[in-house]
């Protein structure tokens, strides 16, 4: 602990209060992640050894890397590259406008490392802005591991809580207990629009009956014919067939067309004919990416 | 994890060199010949084997906790920190770590207190589980350490069922190569060999004993046959040992044997200091977690 020096404090994990703090040697700035230990129950807990885990197998230049396991008396130190701030804190900062190349970069590097995830069979399942960290050179990181896990085999059912409300697909709104990774192409689809609109979040539902009817009511009620076995899921309800009224241009007004098509085909209520993250890459949309990003 | 062996910190660090091991080893085998050594680690394996089963988890769990034991005491002696204690905190930190959920506290102290006193009581004179909960969850951090966080594990089970299918025997011969899996966990092969090359190793066995012909199978793959071989060879010879290991007659005799902390374990108190239970005063002169595992990153 002695190597780094203490700047600020960057907020509160899931489990644990994050520092900014620099490397004395050298001067490297660093995010320090202080886990908890509770005395009594859980021993190290499994949100943070569910991260340790996955990040000392995934290193990507799209995923946040976890430099370091700092062992002193009985506390955990994780030590994170540093970056300058989440992509919540800058649409704040971006006062509702995001140029479009930028937000076609910022795309492409969440499908990126998602698509690295999905590779090493790893679900993310909690995508959201603020787990999506850009550093000053415009590199967006995934981050925030603590609810991702290894799947491959499968083995028990899959816990439903676990996606921030506003990501959260159909499917698991609908209480689908073995999700694969279509659970976090949905989460991009949303991410998408919102990078699109500069902030504006796509579904901001309030409870699940809310988030469900906001879907509905942009992309139709599904129904069996659209998605064979809806009907089936553990907390299925029948909602009103909403027609789809909307067009998705006025929903995203400043997305190109090649841009709309991608965010169209993320957004499938029915997971199975939802894009993956490999096929996504390949988009027409990223056709005129920047060659500095996509390399 | 099911991705990428080859990029997984298993592969880049812990497959393990025979030489280092057998260096590490050293301290122990002062006290131990290397045959004893290796009956304890049996004892061991079989211990972990019971509380996992005590407590109902999955074989994949059980696995994986021997793997971390093993790879503990590859890197450190055995008076580092009692194996005893050691043993429940591997299944303790590998069923989170393989989702099978948290043990809670008191379960986990009662399976160690059932199997210690009834399934071992040969080997403890029907003494006590001597730890207690702030014990193991010390005992994890320092395992944490030890594993250099490394804790996705691969195991051979997967690859096994692929090839059985692949030489369309399953039915036949996926049983007997599972339990020669197994068994391969009372061996060093798993630090030292890949899982896909450790399943190849036990279907090659169970295949010969069950006199299934499968050297056409075997010609076509592309695999470096020596070190199947070389499996096959540590898994005949534990075979061997473990035949003339009277488990129930020589423990007692093994156990004061091996090299003891020098503090022993309170049984009613909770440790005062960061040391770990258990463990002698010369930890940090002994273990250097990250030391050898860096050569194992250069040599990779």
């Amino acid at each position: 602990m002695q190597k780094y020096e203490k700047l600020e404090k960057i907020g509160e994990g899931t489990y644990g209060t994050v520092f900014k703090a620099k490397n004395k040697e050298t001067q490297e700035i660093v995010a320090l992640k202080r886990v908890r230990l509770d005395d009594d129950d859980e021993g190290v807990p499994s949100s943070a050894l569910r991260e340790i885990c996955l990040l000392k197998e995934l290193k990507h230049k799209n995923i946040v890397r976890l430099h370091d396991v700092l062992h002193s008396d009985r506390k955990l130190t994780l030590v994170f590259e540093y970056c300058d701030q989440d992509l919540k804190k800058y649409f704040d900062s971006c006062n509702g406008e995001i140029d479009p190349d930028v937000v076609k970069s910022f795309m492409y590097q969440l499908l990126r490392g998602l698509e690295f995830c999905h590779s090493h069979n790893v679900l993310h399942r909690d995508l959201k802005p603020q787990n999506l960290l850009i550093n000053k050179n415009g590199e967006l990181k995934l981050a925030d591991f603590g609810l991702a896990r290894a799947f491959g085999i499968p083995v028990r059912c899959y816990s439903a809580e676990v996606v921030t409300l506003w990501y959260r697909p159909p499917d698991v709104l609908f209480g689908a207990k073995l999700y694969t990774t279509s659970i976090d192409m949905w989460s991009a689809g949303c991410i998408f629009a919102e990078l699109a609109n500069a902030g504006r979040p796509l579904f901001p539902g309030n409870d699940v009956d809310d988030q469900l009817k906001r879907i509905f009511k942009l992309l139709g009620t599904p129904i069996e014919d659209t998605w064979p076995g809806i009907t089936k899921l553990p907390e299925y309800r029948p909602y009103p067939i909403y027609q789809v009224t909307t067009p998705l241009v006025s929903v995203v007004p400043k997305l190109s067309v090649k841009g709309r098509d991608l965010l169209q085909r993320l957004l499938v209520c029915n997971p199975v004919l939802r894009m993956s993250a490999e096929e996504s890459l390949q988009h027409i949309y990223f056709a005129d990416l920047n060659p500095a990003i996509k390399n | 994890m099911a991705g990428n062996f080859w990029k997984s910190s298993h592969y880049q660090q812990w497959i393990l060199d025979k030489q280092d091991i057998m260096r590490e080893r050293q301290k122990d085998l002062n006290n131990l010949t290397e045959e004893e050594y290796q009956k304890l680690m049996i004892f061991y394996a079989n211990l972990i084997q019971a509380v996992g089963e005590q407590l109902k988890v999955r074989q994949q769990v059980i696995a994986t906790a021997t793997i971390y034991f093993k790879r503990f005491y590859s890197k450190n002696s055995l008076k580092n920190i009692d194996p005893l204690l050691m043993a429940p905190t591997c299944i303790f930190l590998a069923s989170k770590v393989e989702e099978f959920g948290v043990i809670s506290n008191s379960r986990l102290l009662t399976a160690c207190q059932t199997v210690v006193k009834n399934k071992f009581g040969y080997a403890y004179g029907n003494q006590e589980f001597p730890y207690r909960i702030s014990h193991v969850l010390e005992c994890e951090f320092f395992l944490l350490e030890m594993l250099d966080c490394c804790m996705i594990v691969y195991h051979p089970y997967r690859p096994l069922i692929q090839y059985v299918q692949d030489m369309g025997q399953e039915e036949q011969v996926l049983p007997l190569a599972w339990r020669i899996v197994n068994d391969s966990l009372r061996t060093d092969a798993c630090l030292l060999y890949p899982p896909f090359q450790i399943a190849l190793a036990c279907l090659h066995m169970a295949c010969v004993i069950l006199q299934k012909d499968c050297k056409h199978w075997f010609a076509e793959l592309n695999v470096d046959l020596d070190k199947i071989l070389e499996i096959s060879q540590l898994i005949l010879k534990l075979y061997d040992l473990w035949k003339n290991f009277d488990e129930k007659k020589e423990i007692q005799g093994l156990l004061p044997k091996m090299p003891k902390p020098k503090t022993q374990p309170p049984p009613s108190s909770r440790p005062t200091s960061s040391q770990a239970p258990g463990s002698s005063s010369d930890q940090h002169g002994q273990s250097q977690p990250n030391s050898s595992t860096q050569q194992q990153q250069q040599r990779a």
